[in-house]
């Protein structure tokens, strides 16, 4: 195949083919090495708990009940968070899934950061636009979002060991009404930015946020927590059901 | 707001304890240093590595865009749980993530399991053992379902189903997402400010002036900030509660 140069797509920058570059071996490698760090860090925080333990009347059953309560409680909130993982599969793959939605990061924070890098250069995630680069940028965008939160952990919590009254009695008043404001304008921003798009996007957006509202209602109403947990989970589910019914309609 | 953990350790004559803390704050620092280079390193390698066409504009812009979004919430989030999680469990919490719906609530039921009053050491070393406990529960069930049997189910389920996640999943998370930030957050007046100027973004200022699609979230994030805050209730504010979406 001899084109001229100029003739000659931009390859492979502009292939939509995301999964030929989601599931690079070093991204898988990444994967694993955020498990391992996870794990190391267990083990060292287990031991000094152990250690530490006889000098606070805490005897050796204690450690193993703390430690079965906090796998036990988990298992809800870890299947629901792998629900939502798996839905977000097809769009960012394994490993990118794995590493910020099933860790260090949310389904809500790591969807969002990733819609805005792609908004950023013009592009929509999962349509036509959603080229390889596209892709790369959104995750890096994920990524580094993350990586601030740690930054901010590293840097705050020494400083609030110490005490540092200062930083904690920032206006109570901004301190409930910032973030909260950051936020809800963030996501309503975002999810309106999906309606322009189509018909069906329309109806996904609605059918989801009918299925999470009832959800949260019926926790409220029942006293089950589970529904609250598993919330976004059932909304995808639902809303993707839907989308799929409309699709073929 | 009831505290699970100690915070800072006092100066009693409990050397164990002060080893304890020792440990964790230096362990946990260099453990969350590694956690964070390695999860930059995948998506830097795929940009720089890979021979995609992508200069570090393109990076600086993205950055620039996320920041601008939830920049506050970066800091505002590890300041709320400190007094909940206290040190040590802090570097495992930002690390782990998913800190609301499942670390907490680990936390909470084992130190009730063991009768630790909060705010005690025992409280303290409960904690950071339960969440140990969750990471494991965690780490296994994504490696299985999300790893193992997700990868399978992706490459059998029909392209046609797999096309609709890859085209409406994001609509769909945004709505469930937005609908749980509106009631996790309880506050009506900003949610309609925040709906509002969302609503002339999306509707009035993109069509008019398209080149702004880059910056249209930070857009309404400033003006739902400052909404909210010109117009925030007579009601006074004494305590600060974690900012999360649950």
């Amino acid at each position: 195949m001899h084109q001229p140069l100029a003739l000659q797509p931009l390859a492979p920058n502009d292939s939509t083919d995301i999964m030929a570059i989601a599931n690079n071996p070093v991204l898988w490698i990444c994967v694993a090495g955020v498990f391992g760090v996870i794990i190391i860090q267990s083990v060292i925080f287990m031991k000094a708990a152990r250690t530490a333990a006889p000098s606070v009347d805490m005897s050796t059953q204690d450690i193993k009940t703390s430690f079965r309560s906090g796998a036990v409680s988990a298992i809800g909130p870890s299947l629901a968070v792998s629900l939502v993982a798996i839905a977000l599969l097809g769009l960012f793959g394994a490993p990118a899934v794995l590493s910020r939605i099933g860790l260090i990061g949310s389904a809500a924070y790591d969807v969002s950061a990733a819609g805005i890098a792609a908004g950023s250069m013009g592009a929509k995630l999962g349509d036509a636009s959603y080229t390889q680069s596209v892709f790369a940028v959104a995750f890096f965008a994920m990524s580094i979002g993350g990586a601030m939160w740690m930054l901010a952990t590293l840097i705050l919590t020494p400083v609030l060991r110490k005490g540092d009254a200062k930083i904690r009695s920032v206006n109570p008043a901004a301190m409930a009404i910032v973030p909260a404001a950051a936020l809800i304008g963030a996501f309503s921003c975002l999810g309106l930015t999906e309606l322009p798009k189509s018909g069906i996007h329309v109806l996904s957006f609605a059918v989801s946020a009918a299925v999470m509202g009832t959800c949260l209602l019926l926790a409220k109403k029942l006293g089950k927590s589970w529904l609250r947990e598993w919330g976004l989970g059932i909304s995808i589910v639902i809303g993707l059901g839907t989308a799929y019914l409309a699709v073929g309609a | 707001m009831s505290s699970i953990t100690s915070a800072p350790t006092t100066p009693d004559n409990n050397t164990a304890m002060a080893d304890f803390s020792r440990t964790t704050s230096r362990w946990g620092q260099i453990t969350m240093i590694c956690g964070l280079l390695i999860s930059v390193a995948g998506p830097l390698y795929l940009v720089f590595g890979t021979g995609l066409d992508i200069g570090p504009g393109q990076l600086w812009i993205a950055f620039a865009a996320v920041a601008a979004t939830f920049g506050i919430i970066w800091i505002v989030e590890p300041l709320t749980y400190y007094p909940i999680l206290g040190p040590a469990a802090m570097y495992q919490a930002f690390m782990i993530g998913n800190i609301s719906n499942k670390l907490l609530p680990a936390a909470l039921i084992a130190q009730t399991n063991i009768g630790a009053k909060p705010g005690s050491k025992r409280a303290e070393l409960a904690a950071v053992v339960a969440i140990c406990g969750a990471a494991a529960v965690h780490l296994i069930s994504l490696a299985i379902f999300v790893g193992l049997l997700g990868s399978w189910l992706i490459s059998v389920i029909p392209p046609s189903v797999l096309l609709v996640t890859r085209l409406y999943v994001l609509p769909t998370v945004l709505g469930a997402v937005l609908v749980q930030a509106i009631v996790s957050m309880k506050q009506p007046r900003t949610t309609v400010f925040a709906l509002l100027v969302s609503a002339v973004v999306v509707f009035v200022l993109l069509p008019l002036v398209p080149s702004l699609a880059m910056v249209s979230t930070a857009i309404a994030v400033l003006g739902t900030i400052l909404l909210a805050w010109f117009f925030r209730g007579k009601t006074t504010i004494t305590e600060v509660k974690p900012i999360h979406i649950e």
